[in-house]
């Protein structure tokens, strides 16, 4: 897994932290947002390979952020995490072109098997 | 006056209220009962979920930590409601603690501060709850003496609270919020902080509080000694080590103001420039961290040094002894030109090799305060500066603590003249534990015999090894031997004694949430329950390492050293991410369990510092309740009792309460047997069915007569005049008070008492037996030895026991539903077996004969 960059996005520090300690235990090189606009900012710079967001977030939300994403790299895979995890909103993910949804707490070790999947498949 | 009212009103408003609740019919109470239950397991359930989600293992955020709280919290406000209800009122402390608890988590989950208002705290009166007021090193120093009874030198802690005050006082706080603001503050704007520090104030209360602590540490010193005043950040020596960041002063004279000269220099070096870069790097917020002291007794050393619990080579069955003469901080500085002894680890470690140090400098007390470095005298120069039975005892400490903290240690000690060994600090090892060595998990494991496999439920993670100690009673936890790994059938918070000595824990029956699951949580000792027959499977005195890293568990015969290295690799990774650890802190206040032993005088609403001792100390006196109102005034509000048609003259009545017995219009509609009599087919509770069968069992009930000898005759005709004033306020039936799932039974033959209290559910948590026997015909020493023999046979099925003269209490619980059967089956077969025997236990060996037999299913008398 060496190499492959994973981004993270959400408004809570404990998210990004916790998921770049686990990640780059697997090798990846992972960098933290805690909003959508500097994460965008550092997207225009570097092609990102994964890109794991909070679904509801103040200012640009994840939806947004999916958006934009593929229309920087159509083969950016985005992963969707949130806490408000109702059947509209997975409905709502997955009718876009989400990857892989998940309700908070995420249990890591599928999120590292979504994200290998994910990598496997670009 | 008007102060006093409410209180008045108070007093008159409980006693209405007990009243009113005294009069509530059984089956009412009875329901309240279960309903006490049914949100205890509620709410135990989401502190589990909490445990697993904050584990380490998911990642999570504050509205999940906000949310499974607001849960648990709804649960246990139906509990206290109705467990007021079900005692009258009697606990009504439980409010006043449980809003002090609730308190705390709030203040943890919206990141508040947390204070019980303590300036100053002796090492003896910390508890962990403080941990944070006190600092990472006084709550390990305190856990070591407190917990482990190790030798720690007299001290005590200067609190966050203290700090608090200390920075408001001086008008401090500004500056100090600044250097969160400014990405870099100026090297020379720190200095001037610095210096702000060092000429500050003690407030007047702070300077009071230390003025009487000195003199308490003083007075416990025998009058005078010199002091080790040392930092104890509120993280430090936790998970990140902060080693050598802070300032440490030694050899302090004990004057007051020396002493608050020091408090202030450490608390300023918490704004120096090298540890504000180190907290940076850590991801703290700068200007957040607080700074509690600690004042120790300073130890008149005559050799000191250090111990890596794992030799930071990476040889992890050995450990490491550093020694020099004097004081030991140029071994901690590594200046030292020291003694080194590797000792190979075991229950008897053996050094394996020794390396001798010049040692021509060493580190001592200078008369004036302070310490200054001297020549070694040439008759130390060449010498060990250490004993082989120094580096033993030295050796076997740092294992003991090792295992309790379940990681590597990094311990800081001393030897005083006269030959005590002090442990000075102990802290997380880092060295030797390289990323990668925990990127690989799992460790080829050699091809072992499998002794187990995905048996049972593991309920905390890691791994254990050592001699298999089967307890099957009680009375063997005190044989237990340190280091072992501990199986029985039943799981019980009675283990909590063995905690810091358990390599593992294996129950045959067992639930996640119960009260034992916890405490394995709470020490971190690997366990894994509900195996079905591990008791069975492995042998007594066997050697066997317990693999428990994750659902796929396995037992191996024998020691698997590649997994012992790893027993402290549990998720370690986290632990360094400061935002989980600070979330994750939340479960303190939680998930622990304190209370442990209902018979000591700290299981009291006081006594209760989580959310869980709260939920066992509710369950526990609801079962006391409900036993006491069955056999006190019951107002059982007209229901009809009905006789129980039996073989045997055992002459019972039974009340049911909801499912106890098949409906009456069933029965009138099978006309069986008279409509005010029920015939043992017809009881639907589970567990009065269960006792009844065991006293019906063939063999058990002896209908002859025993003849007694001339002193029973004397003490039965003069029992008499008791038990007949007794009948006239009493019915002169037995009493069993049923529903589906549980029973109240009453039964008194001839001179003696059999009270049984059994709930017995699909739900082993909410499992009981409580059975209570006493009284007899025959002489006291007869009487007695039946309850001794009583004691024997219930201690064989894994009860817990109290016994005085020929009264006997006796209680089991958190069993599954069909054991409970089994049980009550065999207490039955007990109840008919014993109500004669006294009169043959004409001496001691009679008990032991006795009991096996009964215990072999032979129920002949003769």
């Amino acid at each position: 897994m060496d190499g492959y960059r994973i981004m993270i996005i959400d408004d809570e520090k404990i998210v990004g932290d916790m998921a770049k300690m686990a990640l780059e235990k697997e090798g990846y090189l992972v960098e933290t947002f805690m909003n959508a606009e500097p994460a965008l900012e550092r997207l225009k710079a570097v092609k990102f390979d994964v890109v794991v967001t909070d679904f509801k977030m103040k200012g640009i939300d994840g939806m947004e952020v999916l958006k934009r994403v593929k229309s920087l790299y159509p083969g950016t895979k985005v992963i969707m995490i949130t806490a408000f995890a109702n059947l509209d909103t997975a409905i709502e993910a997955l009718r876009g072109d989400v990857y892989d949804f998940f309700p908070k707490p995420v249990k890591i070790k599928e999120l590292k098997a979504s994200i290998q999947r994910a990598l496997k498949k670009a | 006056m008007t102060k006093s009212s409410p209180g008045f009103f108070k007093l008159v408003f409980d006693r209405v209220r007990r009243v009113t609740y005294r009069q509530l019919p059984f089956q009412a109470l009875f329901e309240i009962f279960q309903g006490v239950l049914e949100s205890n397991n509620r709410a135990l359930e989401i502190i589990t979920d909490m445990g697993e989600k904050l584990g380490g293992d998911y990642l999570f955020d504050i509205h999940y930590v906000k949310e499974a709280y607001s849960k648990l919290s709804a649960a246990l406000a139906v509990s206290i409601r109705k467990f007021d209800l079900l005692t009258s009122g009697k606990y009504s402390l439980l409010h006043e603690v449980y809003s002090r608890i609730d308190k705390q988590i709030s203040n943890t989950i919206y990141d508040l501060p947390l204070t019980s208002g303590k300036r100053v705290a002796f090492y003896e009166d910390i508890t962990w709850d403080m941990r944070r007021e006190v600092g990472g090193k006084n709550a390990g120093l305190s856990d070591l003496k407190n917990i482990l009874k190790v030798n720690v030198p007299p001290g005590f802690a200067v609190t966050t609270y203290a700090f608090d005050e200390f920075v408001r006082y001086n008008g401090l706080n500004e500056k100090i919020d600044a250097l969160g603001k400014d990405a870099v503050m100026s090297e020379a704007e720190l200095d001037k902080l610095h210096s702000m520090i060092i000429n500050a104030e003690i407030p007047p209360e702070l300077d009071r509080d230390i003025d009487a602590a000195l003199k308490r540490l003083m007075a416990g010193c025998g009058g005078y000694c010199r002091l080790a005043v040392r930092s104890s950040g509120e993280e430090e020596d936790g998970e990140i080590s902060f080693s050598g960041q802070f300032d440490t002063l030694l050899n302090v004279p004990s004057a007051a103001d020396k002493f608050k000269d020091a408090y202030k220099k450490v608390v300023a070096s918490l704004f120096s420039i090298h540890a504000i870069t180190y907290q940076r790097s850590f991801g703290y917020r700068i200007g957040k961290l607080k700074m509690a002291v600690g004042c120790m007794a300073m130890v008149d050393a005559a050799s000191s040094g250090v111990i890596y619990s794992v030799n930071p080579g990476g040889d992890r069955e050995t450990m490491m002894i550093n020694s020099v003469w004097g004081l030991g901080r140029t071994v901690v500085e590594g200046k030292a030109d020291a003694d080194l002894y590797i000792v190979r680890k075991g229950v008897n470690p053996e050094v394996i090799h020794e390396k001798r140090g010049g040692k021509n400098s060493m580190e001592v007390n200078a008369a004036e305060g302070g310490t200054l470095t001297v020549d070694t005298p040439d008759v130390l120069k060449g010498r060990p500066s250490l004993t082989a039975g120094q580096v033993r005892e030295l050796a076997i400490q740092a294992l003991f603590i090792e295992k309790y903290f379940r990681k590597p240690q990094d311990i800081e000690w001393a030897i005083d003249k006269s030959g005590n060994i002090y442990i000075l600090q102990s802290r997380q090892l880092r060295a030797g534990e390289s990323k990668r060595d925990s990127v690989s998990g799992a460790p080829p494991v050699e091809p072992k015999t499998v002794l187990m496999k995905g048996k049972g439920i593991v309920v905390q993670k890691g791994v254990g090894a050592g001699r298999v100690f089967i307890i099957n009673n009680g009375d063997e936890l005190g044989h237990f031997p340190k280091g072992a790994v501990l199986v029985a059938r039943h799981d019980s918070s009675h283990f909590v004694r063995l905690m810091p000595y358990v390599s593992a824990i294996i129950t045959d029956t067992g639930t996640p949430t119960s009260h034992m699951a916890s405490l394995c949580r709470e020490f971190r000792v690997p366990a894994i329950v509900n195996t079905g027959d591990a008791t069975s499977i492995l042998r007594h005195g066997q050697e066997i390492t317990v693999d428990a890293r994750d659902e796929n568990n396995s037992v191996y015969d024998g020691i698997v050293q590649e997994l012992v290295g790893h027993a402290y690799s549990d998720s370690p990774e986290m632990e360094s991410v400061y935002e989980y650890r600070k979330k994750r802190y939340v479960l303190r206040y939680i998930s622990p369990l304190n209370l442990i032993d209902p018979t000591v005088d700290d299981f009291a609403p006081e006594g209760c510092k989580t959310i869980h001792d709260i939920l066992r100390f509710m369950h526990e006196k609801s079962i006391t309740e409900i036993i006491d109102r069955a056999e006190h005034g019951v107002n059982l509000n007209g229901r009809i009792a009905f006789k129980l048609e039996l073989p045997i003259p055992a002459d019972i009545l039974v009340v049911d309460i909801g499912g106890g017995l098949e409906p009456a219009g069933d029965l009138s509609k099978k006309h069986i047997g008279r409509r005010d009599t029920v015939t043992v087919e017809r009881i639907t509770s589970i567990p009065l069915k269960a006792v009844i069968k065991g006293m019906l069992y063939p063999g058990a009930w002896h209908s002859e007569t025993i003849p007694l000898g001339m002193n029973d005759l004397i003490t039965s005709m003069t029992r008499m005049s008791d038990i007949v004033s007794e009948s006239r306020t009493k019915v002169f039936h037995n009493v069993a008070i049923a529903s589906k799932e549980y029973v109240n039974l009453n039964m008194k033959f001839g001179y003696h008492f059999n009270i049984l209290d059994c709930y017995c559910s699909e739900n082993a948590r909410n499992n009981h037996i409580y059975f209570r026997f006493a009284g007899g015909a025959t002489d006291i020493l007869k009487r007695s030895r039946r309850v001794k023999l009583i004691a024997e046979v219930l201690k064989a099925y894994g009860f817990s026991l109290w016994t005085k003269g020929d009264l006997l209490v006796a209680r089991l619980a958190n069993m599954k539903r069909d054991e409970m059967e089994d049980i009550l089956n065999r207490l039955g077969r007990l109840i008919a077996y014993i109500r004669k025997l006294d009169a043959l236990l004409r001496d001691d060996s009679s008990i032991e004969r006795y009991a096996k037999r009964f215990l072999e299913g032979n129920y002949d008398l003769k």
